[in-house]
């Protein structure tokens, strides 16, 4: 124990005194990292199409941490990669906001820059952990909410029934699309009804069984469906379209999967999809990884950024059946490379369609 | 010498034993189908009655016919793996492999059948193989238990990630495959004789295993096997092949759920089977297949599934805030296992 403690801190030490030094790292001691939550989801396999993009731009290897749905998994491979002695550039996607500091926290004993993705405690900020902690970005929810209410609301004429499914329950991300769609609900839409907010953990197959509860349940009350991501409305739709209600339903969702916008294109249902949002997994990945790299070589110096670059929050877009077809370039197989292509030559806050909007926290509408 | 002398001793006890063994395996395929113990079965049967009763004062709805069929239909799938499941409990082995080996035989099947990302369809060898798929891994399963005598507990650990990265290998990195045959995707809801097609298969899958128990060989093997397995093996069993028999079967229900479950949402996904081990082991514990093998059968695990099914959706139905709803869940679990295990208590082995 006292063993690691010394090594611990020597390290630290070690750590510090590389940073004091403050030479950029050679490119042969880099090593870029992209910790995703799981490799089945295809927002997460997006994100590793963006790393992978973006270290064959810079020539800097790549390395995948597939956490397997478990913060355990996920903080004992990054620490086995931060062990190699290579100075680390790590994009995370974090399974839980806890789980934040501890990685941080080793990333900055090893000397590494890390950037955060979607999920930290609120309170827990770069500037106060140091250079090392480089930013934490996310796309805000409560607009990706907003987006879905206003879709659905417009659809149903203001007044109607919704049903909500939700991610897992203690996911910030969940909890603020929800919020956000709760809120302009009632500011926009006071007529239409919230019927239930059914937590169905981002799994299509539980939003599934829930959407079929919720059919015994309403029957045809139901005239709306708000998912908080893609795949749970994949699993709602089908519950609906085997009670032979889909085209007389609305849905309304957050992230535009290929399947979403094949949907779209077919008018499946009685063009049942009416809203969606517009984000790509390889836009954060590359967007997170950049901004590491660029604090790495010193090219930027993160405690001298204003804070709303290290707590960032970035562009989302508001699809409906009208505008969809302008982000179908953003699914071309080299879209990633091209991406990374404006990235590279723009900065990381000022790459279209995914631009610096302002600072976070992201601050929930009142209920 | 003695030791000698010990062992044959010990052997004519076991004859002994043996012959006790296959009196009482005869004596079951004498039987009819109900179970052995059809009075634990009737409590269960009350006591789900009952929750039916209270969920239907409470919402109206919960006894529509609609609702019946939606439980049905979701029952169906948990029912399917519970059998293989409850094949392997009865051996006192476990099977922990289900959800990896429903996402390969899942996703091998809708990969094979009409869908959005490959021009194929195979159409019933898209079955073939993806079952095929399932057996050949309870198959591997089953040998590496057997013949290596390593722990099943262990080995299906193992299975259940051999699967869930085939699954993740067959998904790659392309587009999410969701079928474009809409016939086939509505082919578990859609209503033979008013009942869910997806319910039907079930009831065959469940009518199968019940006989297969209670009139085979193999069924009374793996009752034997979980009684004592020592002495089933003294007997002339095969029971390595009897134990390989049982996973490989296992893993064929499990690749048939996962296909099920794929048609039921109409896209894959190598996690299509999450969350679905924490319904089946407690739904066949639940129903008394005891653990240590030997006690139990497809009737308990069956009445296990509904109860959690049916806990589950009257839940919802009652409009119980989703906060509560875990804690609510596992207090009505309890009180109904109490109230269901009460009147045998006697006869209960000590719970460890």
């Amino acid at each position: 124990m006292a063993i690691a403690l010394t090594a611990l801190t020597l390290a630290g030490y070690l750590g510090a005194s590389a940073r004091a030094t403050a030479s950029p790292a050679p490119k042969s001691d880099l090593v870029m990292v992209a910790s995703v939550i799981n490799t089945t989801n295809p927002y997460m396999i997006s994100n590793i199409e963006g790393a992978e993009a973006l270290s064959k731009k810079l020539g800097i290897p790549l390395k995948i941490v597939d956490s397997n749905g478990s913060s355990q998994t996920e903080i004992s491979k990054i620490d086995a990669i931060l062990a190699s002695g290579k100075t680390v550039i790590m994009f995370v996607n974090t399974v839980a906001s806890s789980d934040a500091p501890t990685i941080v926290n080793d990333v900055q004993t090893a000397g590494g820059y890390v950037t955060i993705w979607w999920n930290k405690p609120d309170d827990y900020e770069p500037w106060d952990i140091g250079d090392n902690f480089v930013a934490f970005q996310k796309i805000p929810g409560v607009e990706s909410g907003r987006c879905g209410a206003d879709a659905i609301g417009a659809a149903l004429l203001g007044k109607g029934n919704v049903v909500i499914l939700g991610g897992v329950q203690d996911s910030t991300t969940s909890q603020t699309r929800l919020a956000g769609f709760q809120a302009e609900m009632k500011a926009k839409y006071p007529n239409i009804k919230i019927l239930e907010v059914r937590p169905s953990n981002w799994d299509p197959q539980l939003a599934n069984r829930n959407a079929k509860d919720m059919i015994a349940k309403y029957g045809s009350q139901i005239n709306a469906v708000y998912s908080a991501d893609d795949a749970m409305q994949i699993g709602a739709m089908q519950a609906f379209e085997d009670a032979g209600l889909l085209d007389k339903v609305k849905f309304a969702s957050d992230g535009l999967y290929p399947k979403t916008l094949a949907d779209i294109q077919s008018g499946r249902g009685d063009h049942a999809i009416v809203g969606e949002t517009f984000h790509r997994g390889y836009m954060a990945s590359s967007v997170g990884l950049y901004t590491a790299y660029l604090a790495a070589e010193d090219q930027i110096t993160p405690s001298q950024l204003p804070h709303e670059k290290r707590d960032s929050l970035f562009q989302l877009s508001c699809v409906t059946p009208d505008n969809y077809k302008q982000y179908l370039k953003y699914d071309d197989p080299n879209a990633a490379a091209q991406f990374v292509d404006s990235l590279v030559k723009d900065g990381p806050w000022n790459t279209p369609p995914m631009t610096l909007i302002g600072g976070g926290p992201e601050k929930l509408p009142s209920p | 010498m003695s030791s000698s002398a010990g062992g044959t001793d010990d052997r004519g006890r076991d004859r002994g034993k043996v012959l006790s063994t296959a009196k009482a395996s005869q004596a079951i395929g004498k039987r009819s189908l109900l179970p052995r113990d059809w009075k634990g079965p009737s409590t269960w049967i009350a006591a789900i009655a009952f929750i039916i009763i209270v969920f239907s004062i409470i919402n109206p709805r919960f006894a529509s016919v609609e609702n019946l069929r939606n439980v049905l239909e979701q029952a169906s799938v948990p029912l399917i793996i519970v059998i293989g499941t409850t094949l392997v409990i009865l051996m006192g082995s476990i099977d922990l492999s289900a959800q990896g080996v429903m996402g390969a035989a899942g996703m091998a099947w809708i990969l094979l059948s009409p869908n959005s990302r490959e021009a194929i369809d195979l159409g019933i060898w898209a079955w073939v193989i993806a079952l095929g798929l399932g057996l050949s891994l309870g198959l591997l399963t089953g040998v590496i238990y057997a013949q290596l005598k390593v722990p099943s507990f262990v080995v299906t650990l193992g299975t259940w990630y051999v699967g869930l990265g085939l699954g993740t290998l067959l998904y790659g990195d392309g587009l999410l495959p969701s079928l474009t045959n809409q016939h086939l995707a509505s082919w578990p809801t859609r209503l033979t004789l008013g009942l869910p097609n997806a319910f039907w298969l079930a009831v065959v899958v469940v009518v199968g295993g019940g006989l297969l128990i209670q009139y085979t060989h193999l069924g009374r093997g793996i009752l034997a096997v979980g009684n004592n397995e020592s002495i089933a093996r003294s007997s002339g069993m095969p029971v390595n092949r009897i134990k390989v028999s049982a996973f490989a079967l296992a893993g064929l229900l499990s690749g048939l759920a996962g296909i099920l479950a794929t048609m039921q949402i109409g896209s894959g996904s190598p996690d299509i089977g999450s969350g679905q081990l924490f319904t089946v082991i407690p739904a066949a514990v639940i129903g008394g297949t005891a653990l240590s093998g030997g006690e139990g059968g497809v009737v308990r695990s069956t009445l296990g599934v509904f109860l959690l099914i049916i806990l589950n959706n009257g839940l919802i139905l009652s409009g119980v805030d989703p906060n509560y709803q875990s804690g609510v869940f596992g207090a009505l679990l309890v009180i109904a296992i109490v109230a269901v295990a009460w009147p045998q208590r006697d006869r209960l082995k000590v719970a460890k």
